[in-house]
């Protein structure tokens, strides 16, 4: 009987101590989580630009992370997620390219580099581009 | 609003199990194990007849409401009106419960409810492959109108487009009978499976083997960690492990009760739904068919293979069929599929790739489920106590759950090892997935399996009772 009771209880015991343990982690994520990357934040910022979107919409996208930059791709699932219906592609030969930018201000570079002239800035970060005249022509 | 569709669905899939298995609506382990199976079946067609609609009717509100709303009245009225009939599903005789027990399975059930809450709240649209590939999937099919099969579009090839609308389907239901937009519907849709398989497991071991096997597998489940995590991250592999649960314990139910084939039928029904949950839930559908026959054949029952076999094709035919139905019309190309042959001939002969593999799954069997104590030390640990010691009756439905639970994880591995480009990262981040799909079935094989477990003393039998099988006086010895 005696070794049946510990069998049981050492099982049980594993589970619910386990359970504290990572109830800690959630808990600590949950309170100290940084605001500054996450959806909601992301869907802040494109409040503005979201209104303008129809269904059945393509845009380009362009931003001012590096290449090598982690979190690059996990910002255009982002904006991919927040501008539902619309399609978002990583390319810059749309008709609308969005560029998502963190300085201050959208830098005039980023969009040359890309042959693009800028066409509505939205704020937060949130701008949108058109290709130059030469660059649309091309793309064509 | 939302909710109140998701309770409506869960009502809907209630009736529908409880037209196949009435029994009186009371507090009962019978009624436990329908509400719990009502979870998956009110989900699975909830979801089928979303999907059929859009294909037929378009995305307009009123045909979705009105096939809803039919859908609702079709499977309540006859469950609810049904009279009671054989099997009734009651907790199986065994050793008594000890009190401790059932405080350790409340207490486990309070924490993970809380593990789950504190999850969902620092990330109310789950982790980044849920909100990027599930509930970007609802949002198109919500927000595109007409234009609904942009959700399907090349553009958007990284969302895997052929992954099946089960969980999506769902989410874009109650948002649209809701006419609202909210992270509570995939978040509620999420706790409900983790509570339907909660309930499964507690309620098919429970009517097999008993209240403290049903009482300390349901602690084991809501304390492996990564069962909470991955259920609250919205992703869709708790659904799935719902699903294979369910098919494997009604199965097991089957051959307890041979004379009712509706175990098999819904038992079809489900491993359906776990098709249309993942694509990892198509090897399953064809894996638990092979162990079954398998199964039956090998333990001498081979007269109850054809009609087993047709109670769980005619379950499984409408969620096939919408599967199918899916991957023609809607789903774009499988990236492994796309692959051609040479490649797949190099994965397949390179040696370090099986090697990698095997030494993943090590890794991950012994880190499984963020425990402090590898779990699979402790199991191994309770069986050196307590032994296995299989019910000639269980052995059919324990090797069909065997058979079809090794065969589903070989299939995946198989797939990793001669598909997948980059295999270090998929061992690295989605092996514990694979298993988090197979645990709670496999906690059902475990406890189906184990020895007779005795906690309490026996009571000395009272003076002048009598024993009930010879029916003679016991006599109290010192």
């Amino acid at each position: 009987m005696a070794r049946h009771q510990f069998a049981l209880l050492s099982l049980a015991a594993i589970a619910i101590l386990s359970s504290f343990w990572f109830l800690v982690d959630v808990l600590g994520v949950a309170t100290q989580r940084s605001k500054a990357f996450g959806v909601s934040t992301f869907e802040t910022r494109f409040d503005e630009f979201r209104k303008t979107i129809q269904p059945h919409a393509v845009y380009g996208y362009i931003s001012d992370n590096s290449p090598n930059d982690p979190s690059a791709l996990a910002e255009f699932h982002l904006t991919q997620y927040t501008l539902a219906p619309a399609i978002i592609k990583p390319s810059r030969t749309e008709e609308l390219v969005i560029v998502n930018y963190h300085s201050k201000q959208l830098d005039g570079r980023l969009l040359m580099a890309n042959h693009l002239a800028p066409f509505r800035d939205f704020g937060n970060g949130v701008a949108l581009a058109k290709p130059e005249p030469t660059r649309t022509r091309k793309a064509r | 609003m939302t909710l109140l569709c998701l309770i409506a669905i869960w009502l809907g899939g209630f009736g529908l199990v409880r037209w196949m298995f009435p029994q009186p609506l009371r507090w009962s382990l019978h009624n436990i194990s329908l509400f719990s199976l009502g979870v998956g079946t009110g989900a699975g067609v909830a979801s089928c007849l979303y999907f059929l609609t859009l294909i037929l009717a378009g995305p307009g509100y009123a045909p979705l409401a009105s096939v809803a709303g039919a859908a609702l009245v079709i499977s309540l009225a006859p469950g609810l009106f049904a009279q009671p009939k054989a099997p009734a599903l009651n907790w199986a005789e065994g050793s008594a419960i000890p009190w401790y027990l059932t405080a350790l399975f409340v207490l486990a059930m309070a924490l993970a409810v809380t593990m789950f809450v504190g999850a969902v709240t620092a990330s109310p649209h789950g982790d980044e492959a849920a909100w990027s590939i599930w509930n970007l999937r609802a949002r198109f099919l919500f927000r595109a109108g007409p234009f609904w099969r942009d959700a399907f579009s090349s553009d958007l090839s990284w969302t895997h487009l052929d992954y099946p609308l089960l969980v999506p389907g769902l989410i874009a239901l109650c948002w649209k009978l809701a006419n609202q937009e909210s992270t509570d519907a995939p978040i509620a849709i999420a706790f409900l499976f983790a509570l339907g398989t909660t309930g499964v497991l507690v309620g098919a071991l429970g009517a097999l083997r008993g209240k403290v096997y049903a009482l300390l597998a349901g602690t084991l489940l809501l304390g492996t960690a990564s069962f909470i995590a991955l259920s609250a991250a919205l992703y869709g592999d708790v659904p799935l492990s719902f699903y294979i649960l369910a098919t494997l314990a009604l199965l097991c139910l089957q051959d307890r009760y041979p004379d009712n084939l509706s175990f098999c039928t819904l038992a079809g029904l489900m491993a359906g739904f776990a098709a249309w949950s993942r694509n990892e839930g198509a090897f399953f559908v064809v894996a638990v068919i092979v162990a079954r026959v398998v199964a039956l054949f090998r333990f001498h029952q081979r007269a109850a293979i054809v009609p087993q076999l047709i109670r769980i094709l005619a379950g499984l035919a409408a969620p096939l069929a919408v599967f199918i139905t899916f991957k023609l019309r809607l789903a774009g190309p499988n990236e492994y599929l796309s692959q051609p042959a040479s490649l797949i001939l190099k994965h397949l002969i390179d040696i370090g790739r099986w090697i990698l593999t095997a030494e993943g799954m090590v890794i991950v069997l012994f880190n499984f489920g963020r425990f402090l104590i590898p779990i699979i030390l402790a199991l191994a640990l309770y069986w050196y106590l307590v032994r296995f010691r299989v019910d000639a009756r269980d052995r059919a439905g324990l090797a069909t759950a065997g058979i079809a639970l090794s065969l589903t994880l070989a299939a995946q591995l198989l797939t990793d090892i001669l598909y997948l480009a980059n295999l270090p990262l998929e061992v690295n981040t989605s092996f514990e997935r694979i298993l988090v799909q197979l645990w709670p079935a496999a906690l059902l094989m475990f406890f189906l399996a184990s020895g007779p477990l005795q906690l309490v003393a026996p009571k000395p039998p009272e003076k002048g009772s009598r024993d009930k099988k010879t029916g003679k006086a016991v006599r109290q010895t010192r």
